[in-house]
């Protein structure tokens, strides 16, 4: 479904990311490890346009998408979920939602993903025409990814949506991520979390310094030696 | 006692002019971060225009809005996507530079066609009065600030429940989130700029009526907006339509009960003064 060849990535003309190959096939769960600064956010921009890759190329559905804007990705249903959450913090849940389905494919569909996605989060049905920014972590996160939702995406890309929540956030937020998965969606899971990723995704990167430095199965990764150095040569 | 009644009407109806003037700098503000030196000399342009359009085909200011309306807005789109937008968000400096020469070229643009004689730009409304009981009001200044609040009411609507306000305000509040979304950032930054300057053709015809212009007078009305979005916290709507009031009343008092030169220095001297108090402007947010 999703497929990057030799992506090379980086800012002001200095490359975070050397060579990066991956594949997301249809309903699958993958995740993206990687230590801190790893270039993790840096790809997952590249995916959504944000980033303008130096080289490679990155196919959508068959379709050449490497110099697409962030705008026409979104229109093609690739929806990230960003790091830190990034609700809108002054405008009310209810808002922050339609302003998930603000694209024109998604538009139409408003009212009846409404109802989706608070029935997947009735935490948030209660709290609508609160502002976000009044939201704890958990419910912000909640908030990003039903915003994420709210776009009809078709592949949900997610940037460490565990970061900075409590144990038991995190326990539900990962319970989300395997009903979204029971439902067909197809995921990017990115993570630091390396043990929970690896319990719940299908097939894993492992991205050290910009480079994959392990790729396969979950159980495999997880029994690489090199997972863990990838890890410490940090 | 009438005295004061007569300065406090005449503030707020000047004022609400100067809030709608302030909102359309402080909504470009808050989506690309531009403030507009060049603000005041827009105003003028689009006076200019009235004056061109009457002494062309006689007609009214508040006819001719009909034309500057989309005549200014698309001005604004213009000098957004082509001189601005290149430079906005990296040098803040260089932007400010840039609709500063652009002050100059507006101002000169318009001694060159013009003159630099005073002109007025007559109306229907010039010379109506309405009295009530001691007060006396000017028809042109009930009607100005009728349509400023109109049009603030509209504006505030238009942020708050339709999805370009909403894109508008996603912009603002952070800018990568909104991409996110799938929203074209540049396109709304264009977008709202050319709306901010689009207003300055409906508050141009507004201030008309009665009122000498010069081509020289943009600087001046720049830098009363900008005390009015100062005041106002920069892109608190209320804030900034609060913020016009303010000056439009001190300006109202200065020139009633302090002579009238001296009396053009009360909103500066009131300006400093709430600045001292209440750095973060006259709103209650920290925002
Ligand atoms: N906007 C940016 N401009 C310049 N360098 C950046 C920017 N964002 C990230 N970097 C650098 O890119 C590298 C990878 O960062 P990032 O992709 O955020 O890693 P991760 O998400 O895995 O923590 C880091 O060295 C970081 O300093
Ligand atoms: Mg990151």
């Amino acid at each position: 479904m999703l497929e990057v060849e030799g992506l090379v990535a980086g800012y002001a003309g200095t490359p975070i990311l050397r060579d990066i190959s991956l594949r997301l096939d249809r309903g699958e769960t993958v995740g993206l490890l990687g230590a801190n600064n790893a270039g993790k956010t840096t790809l997952i921009n590249s995916l959504s346009g944000i980033v303008t890759p130096m080289a490679g190329r990155i196919i959508f559905d068959g379709r050449d998408v490497t110099r697409a804007t962030p705008m026409q990705r979104v229109e093609m249903g690739i929806i990230q979920v960003p790091e830190g959450r990034l609700v809108f913090p002054e405008m009310s849940v209810r808002e922050n939602l339609l302003l998930g389905g603000f694209c024109d494919r998604a538009r139409p569909l408003r009212p009846r993903q409404m109802e989706k996605v608070l029935a997947l989060f009735p935490r948030l049905k209660e709290r609508l025409s609160q502002p976000a920014g009044t939201l704890s972590g958990g419910e912000q996160q909640m908030l990003a990814i039903g915003r994420g939702l709210m776009a009809e995406a078709r592949v949900l890309m997610l940037d460490e949506p565990s970061l900075g929540l409590s144990p038991l956030f995190v326990q539900y937020i990962f319970g989300i991520v395997d009903q979204l998965h029971k439902d067909g969606l197809t995921m990017l899971l990115v993570e630091q979390n390396l043990n929970l990723t690896l319990r719940h995704a299908q097939r894993c990167y492992v991205l050290e310094r910009g480079h994959i430095a392990v790729e396969g199965a979950a159980e495999v990764v997880k029994n690489d030696p090199r997972t863990r150095q990838a890890y410490l040569g940090l | 006692m009438s005295e004061l009644w007569q300065a406090l009407a005449q503030g707020v109806f000047i004022g609400s002019t100067y809030g709608l003037l302030a909102l359309g700098m402080g909504l470009v503000y808050g989506v690309s971060g531009v403030v507009n030196f060049a603000h005041g000399d827009f105003i003028s342009l689009a006076m200019f225009m009235c004056l061109a359009l009457f002494s062309a085909f006689s007609l009214d200011p508040y006819v001719s809005v009909l034309i500057t309306i989309p005549v200014m807005t698309a001005i604004g789109a213009l000098v957004y996507r082509f001189l601005l937008r290149p430079m906005v968000g990296y040098k803040f400096l260089m932007v400010v530079q840039l609709t500063l020469g652009l002050s100059l070229v507006l101002q000169n643009g318009i001694l060159m066609i013009f003159g630099g004689q005073p002109a007025r730009t007559p109306s229907i409304v010039e010379s109506k009065l309405i009295i009530l009981g001691d007060v006396v009001l000017r028809l042109a200044h009930v009607i100005a600030c009728a349509v400023a609040f109109a049009m603030a009411i509209g504006l505030y609507v238009m942020l708050r429940s339709t999805d370009f306000g909403r894109s508008i305000r996603a912009v603002h509040q952070n800018a990568h989130a909104a991409a996110l979304m799938g929203i074209d950032v540049g396109r709304v930054q264009v977008m709202t700029f050319a709306l901010g300057i689009g207003i300055l053709a409906v508050a141009a015809a507004l201030l008309l009526p009665g009122t000498p212009i010069q081509p020289t007078q943009g600087l001046q009305y720049t830098v009363i907006t900008l005390l009015v979005v100062v005041l106002g916290g920069m892109t608190n709507f209320v804030g900034i339509m609060l913020g016009g009031l303010v000056i439009g009343i001190s300006e109202a008092m200065g020139t009633v009960y302090v002579s009238d030169t001296l009396g053009r220095l009360v909103p500066y001297a009131i300006f400093v003064l709430i600045m001292l108090f209440r750095p973060q402007g006259l709103t209650w947010r920290a925002s």
